[in-house]
């Protein structure tokens, strides 16, 4: 009887090849972690509907010098989701635009039925605190929706 | 012919899995290219120093007084003359008048009770017409 394969023949059972058969398991751990991971900037839910505006262009900055001010149809206003007195608005703009070395955009978030009068104290309260770059922020309107108005 | 009948079937009864880590990698690349982080939009407007006012002649400001209800009402310089107008008519009125004269400043004055989309309707106006002199006041009296 033959012993099979011989003594000194026997190959080596080490595979020369690189084992791929975990590569799915971590492309798929991957993507799972960056799916759980991803967190999308979530501001305090606000009951605001936006004004919308054709010519509303990306803010040209960092985002970390975008100040929020948000303006409720009551004429509340929120900084930083903290709300602040109307009257206080400069006092607690004047530090962080010095801070950030005069490079601070105001991005006014409005309701779009805030009556104007809190809107004109809001700019005001800006002026004050020295702030010139100020934007509206509002939603892209399309133009046809524009024209069926 | 029996060695005909226990020739083994060469047809895997696996699922074939070789190809499940490009399908992941493929899915984690469009992810991961395709995700866009939503950036502000807004019109955007530069606000005066502090203590600045700027003498401007009256023959160069068109005032755009924007009424409680959405009625904009357009006024050239020292005329009383006032026509009154939809917001989205205004892009076609700066255009025309700043040919004419090109120190044209717009005035925006709104009421204190209108509505804050209303002055944005006219402001937004203006940015189509690339308008760059605007000033934004509230309405008195």
């Amino acid at each position: 009887m033959a012993i099979k394969g011989g003594g000194f023949s026997r190959k080596s059972k080490a595979s020369s090849e690189v084992p791929t058969s975990s590569l799915a398991d971590i492309a798929f751990l991957l993507l799972i972690f960056f799916m759980v991971t991803t967190v999308f900037q979530d501001d305090r839910q606000r009951p605001i509907e936006w004004p919308e505006a054709e010519a509303a262009e990306k803010i040209d900055e960092k985002r970390e010098n975008i100040l929020n001010i948000w303006m409720e149809r009551d004429g509340s206003v929120f900084i930083n989701d903290q709300q602040t007195p109307m009257t206080d608005v400069s006092s607690v703009v004047a530090p962080l635009y010095a801070d950030s070395d005069r490079r601070l955009v105001i991005s006014i978030r409005g309701d779009r039925n805030v009556p104007y009068r809190f809107m004109d104290q809001v700019q005001k309260e800006l002026v004050e605190a020295g702030v010139v770059r100020v934007v509206f922020a509002s939603q892209l309107e399309q133009s046809m929706q524009r024209a069926r108005r | 012919m029996s060695v005909l009948n226990k020739k083994r079937q060469k047809v895997s009864d696996e699922v074939p899995t070789s190809s499940t880590a490009d399908i992941a990698f493929l899915l984690l690349i469009f992810f991961l290219v395709t995700t866009t982080f939503p950036k502000d939009k807004g019109l955007a407007i530069v606000l005066p120093e502090p203590g600045e006012e700027a003498q401007v002649n009256q023959s160069n400001i068109l005032h755009l007084i924007v009424q409680p209800n959405g009625v904009v009402d357009v006024r050239r310089g020292e005329s009383q003359q006032v026509q009154q107008m939809r917001p989205n008519e205004i892009e076609g009125l700066w255009r025309q008048e700043v040919a004419a004269n090109e120190n044209l400043i717009a005035a925006v004055k709104t009421h204190p009770d209108a509505a804050y989309e209303y002055m944005v309707d006219v402001l937004d106006a203006l940015h189509s017409a690339n308008a760059e002199r605007i000033s934004l006041q509230v309405l008195e009296n």
